[in-house]
């Protein structure tokens, strides 16, 4: 078979951060073929990506398509050659219906005047060509993440495109949104697509892809068959070393309720209900996982536990004691840790030192200061002490922190709020956008810490993650808790349809039939 | 070269030195447009803002002595922004802060040293009160600090002048002003003929007071930690609200203290057209010193010496009018504020000699 895309000698030097993103990459994909692009994040894929797309020009090395030669220096050029790009993140005008999206910048017109109907139509027709309904007339702001994807292939495909470039297209999707899209990626390459597929997601590399390339630190670690593959031959590909995918877990018998919430409500920054009458416990040495889609209270559940902002009704408990009128600093006082879900703008201040970054819910505390000096020394010393003890490779007391890559900002993150032995831990998406090697790391020290004693509350949109690290499982959709399952006995099938709103019914009644 | 301390300070310089060099290049095209000596202009502009004919006789000294209220309300700037409270209200804080030492100066008696104390502390105690209005409108209602601080800036400068034309008013004369102040009020100068004294040495101290308060202390921690990132604030624990009172609470007292020595140190009195734009020199001064105390006290001292220099100098020796001085000076302040285009230029020519030279080292080794 001829390859469809040869990438050959691509080497890309980035002099501002002075990185070697792409170092003499080989890339050669099939006509026809579903290709895996894996690697852990600053790998460069999307680097690579971005030069067949012509958003990015490499120092050297050359892209053959169909065994041409071809000069591709804007994505113009791109699209000309049938190379197509769908984003992470969505470039759709949310106003706009769907046909609109689809046909902007080439609608069907007459002396000037649009002709709504025949948009409708000609979207209509597309959508049955490829067998990916839509429908034309609905707005972008009404519909799914997994269906406005479905209106971003379409675009692509509108402008025939042969080759798709898909950047990790699962990471905003739910676990029967990626069932529907590896349906979609199936049903293109029998038309004849070939389909570029990025992500740092294993398993879903092994159920789509035909063949998968893995990158790491710039460099093509090599391409393998499917068939011929295995999960943790990739990670070990990807990461440079053995990688413990799912970590043990004992059986610890739980301890005393550390933390409460009786019957919650907290609304969002319009005012509105993000979050209503919701209660659970958590106790020691357990971790309790709110699984669920982002977006469906959890930013707000989140912010109320912490004290970042106050509940409308119900109580909070923490260790027995009220804390509805605690403040952040008292909260963390009395021994509550917080991993934010963004970690750049929430979780660490990008313009100050690691050791400043470092101190920032204990500087209060006897062991860093001193009638209202800040003990530098020994602040110094604490810094040091952690980037040794989390293995923060690249940080340095004393030094910034903007430079360093999202594992190991998150590794600062999570060296600081566990450092201080805490009784409960709010662990809110502790993995996200991390890669393997990373996400390994958080999930050990979740459960250390759980094993010391300690109740975790993991907030996660991550199936596998709730699923490796929870001893109870709660669902939480529109605000709600939508269902409760013992980890020991759940099914990621039973999770993944309380994430969409189904009840547990649903599934008996399922199965029954 | 590769010393990263070395790396941040160099950066920090660069862009300051640029914007002054491209400043002075333009004014170089003015001279010749003007058809005057554009070297003796130069020589003419650095002995008069920094020249030392002989000991005693020192220009730099005059120099010194502008830059000490300029170092104060540049101070203050950086108090401020370094908190996150966008405060322009330092003329306003800076003229109240004159007119209550002017004020305790004659209308109280008391033995020496402690006269000069009450006045200092009475300065930084109004320019407090005068930054507490800002600070509280902010934190209660969300009112806008910049927009707060133009219009009590107005009017600071109306009450001043009420007060100096009728209250305070020591005689009929044309200009109108208040009596001299107490002997036992007044700021020691060091040199005979010259009002470089105390008041420069207080600022020295509060160069280094500010320094070590806002990187030394838990308070400067929580303000510059507020200033920087208030998601990042909340998080932690830091109340972020607390931390910018007392930032409007110090910016205040420090420009008040700047008033109260100008007063003490240089006029002993108070007059109509009392500030000179002496607190928007100073905030010129503390972006122009990367919000920085040590770099507010190095611009402080440059800009006095360069408008010293460029309106005096030049206008006394080549007959150039001061107000070419006051334009190049506009002119470096806008280089500043293009120091964005410096910063890329720097980057390029940075990235330029990286990659020749990972060229150089590839040809070597091949």
């Amino acid at each position: 078979m001829t390859p469809a895309i040869e990438m050959k000698g691509i080497t890309k030097y980035f002099a501002s951060t002075q990185v070697r993103a792409n170092d003499q990459v080989d890339f050669s994909v099939e006509s026809g073929e579903v290709h895996g692009l894996v690697g852990e994040n600053g790998a460069g894929k999307t680097t690579l990506m971005n030069i067949l797309y012509g958003l990015i020009k490499p120092d050297s090395g050359e892209i053959l398509i169909d065994s041409q030669k071809v000069q591709i220096d804007h994505p113009d050029d791109a699209i000309k050659h049938g190379i197509g790009m769908v984003h992470q993140h969505f470039k759709l005008i949310p106003s706009f219906t769907v046909a609109q999206n689809i046909l902007l910048g080439m609608e069907p017109h007459q002396s000037g005047f649009l002709n709504q109907q025949k948009e409708n139509e000609l979207v209509e027709d597309l959508a049955k060509k490829y067998n990916l309904p839509v429908d034309p007339a609905a707005h972008i702001r009404d519909l799914p993440v997994g269906m406005q994807q479905r209106v971003e292939i379409l675009k692509v495909l509108e402008h025939n495109a042969k080759i798709l470039i898909l950047d990790e297209p699962t990471a905003v999707l739910t676990p029967q949104e990626v069932n529907e899209l590896i349906t979609v990626i199936r049903g293109l390459t029998k038309l004849g697509y070939t389909i570029i597929f990025i992500t740092h997601k294993l398993v879903e590399v092994m159920s789509i892809a035909d063949r998968v390339s893995v990158m790491r630190a710039g460099r093509m670690v090599g391409t393998k068959k499917i068939s011929e593959t295995s999960i943790p031959e990739l990670a070990r590909m990807m990461v440079g070393r053995e990688v413990l995918l799912r970590v043990k877990k004992k059986e610890i018998p739980r301890g005393e309720v550390v933390f409460e919430a009786r019957d919650i409500s907290v609304s969002d920054v319009n005012g509105l209900a993000a979050i209503s009458h919701v209660s659970f416990q958590v106790h020691k040495g357990e971790i309790v996982a709110i699984a669920g889609v982002s977006g469906n209270g959890q930013t707000e559940l989140v912010e109320a536990i912490s004290g970042m902002n106050s509940v409308d009704g119900g109580e909070i408990l923490f260790r027995g004691k009220p804390v509805n009128e605690a403040s952040v600093g008292e909260r963390r006082d009395m021994g509550m840790a917080h991993i934010p879900e963004d970690r750049m703008v929430v979780g660490l201040n990008l313009q100050t030192t690691l050791d400043e970054n470092l101190i920032v819910s204990r500087y209060n505390h006897a062991e860093f200061s001193r009638y209202g000096f800040l003990l530098m020394k020994t602040i110094s010393e604490f810094a040091e002490k952690v980037v040794k003890a989390f293995s923060i490779s690249a940080a340095r007391s004393g030094e910034g922190i903007s430079m360093l890559s999202g594992g190991n900002l998150q590794k600062v993150v999570v060296g600081r709020e566990l450092s201080g032995n805490p009784a409960f831990i709010i662990a809110n998406q502790p993995t996200r956008g991390l890669d393997v090697g990373s996400i390994e790391f958080v999930h050990k020290t979740l459960i250390e810490e759980r094993d010391k004693g300690a109740g975790v509350l993991l907030i996660s949109a991550e199936l596998d993650e709730v699923m490796a690290l929870s001893d109870r499982i709660l669902v939480l959709y529109r605000g709600r808790i939508q269902g409760e399952l013992n980890a020991a006995t759940a099914t990621e099938e039973a999770v993944g349809i309380l994430m969409a709103g189904g009840m547990l019914e649903d599934l008996k009644r399922e199965v029954q039939s | 070269m590769n010393n990263p301390r070395f790396r941040k300070l160099l950066d920090a310089i660069l862009v300051p030195l640029l914007a002054i060099l491209s400043g002075l290049v333009v004014m170089g095209i003015l001279i010749v447009i003007l058809d005057k000596p554009v070297f003796e202009s130069y020589a003419i502009l650095f002995s008069n803002g920094f020249g030392c004919k002989e000991f005693g006789n020192c220009i730099f000294i005059t120099t010194l002595e502008r830059a000490t209220p300029l170092i104060l309300t540049g101070l203050s700037a950086v108090v401020a922004f370094r908190s996150g409270m966008f405060s322009i209200g330092q003329e306003g804080q800076y003229l109240l802060g004159a007119a209550a030492a002017a004020w305790l100066g004659y209308a109280l008696h008391l033995p020496p040293i402690l006269h000069a104390l009450v006045l200092l502390l009475a300065g930084m105690l109004v320019g407090s009160a005068y930054g507490w209005i800002p600070g509280i409108l902010k934190v209660k209602l969300g009112v806008n600090e910049l927009l707060a601080t133009i219009m009590l800036n107005s009017i600071a400068a109306l009450i001043v002048e009420y007060l100096v034309q009728f209250p305070m008013r020591a005689d009929t004369s044309a200009v109108a002003h208040s009596p001299v102040i107490d002997a036992s009020a007044q700021l020691m100068s060091f040199l005979p003929g010259s009002k470089w004294g105390v008041g420069f040495v207080i600022a020295v101290m509060a160069v280094i007071v500010v320094y070590v308060y806002l990187w030394r202390t838990k308070s400067g921690y929580e303000q510059r930690m507020a200033g920087q990132s208030r998601r990042f604030a909340l998080f932690g624990g830091i109340l972020s609200d607390r931390a910018a009172i007392r930032a409007m609470l110090i910016s205040g007292a420090l420009a008040g203290l700047a008033g109260a020595i100008e007063v003490m140190g240089v006029h002993r009195r108070i007059m109509t057209g009392f500030s000179v734009g002496l607190g928007f020199d100073g905030l010129t001064s503390a972006i122009l010193g990367q919000v920085h105390p040590f770099g507010v006290f190095i611009v402080a001292i440059l800009f006095s010496g360069l408008k010293l220099g460029a309106q005096l100098g030049l206008q006394l020796n080549l007959d150039i009018p001061r107000e070419l001085g006051g334009t190049i000076i506009g002119f470096i302040i806008l280089f500043v504020a293009a120091g964005r285009f410096y910063e890329e230029s720097i980057a390029r020519i940075r990235d330029w000699f990286t990659r020749r030279r990972s060229q150089n080292l590839k040809g070597e080794s091949s």
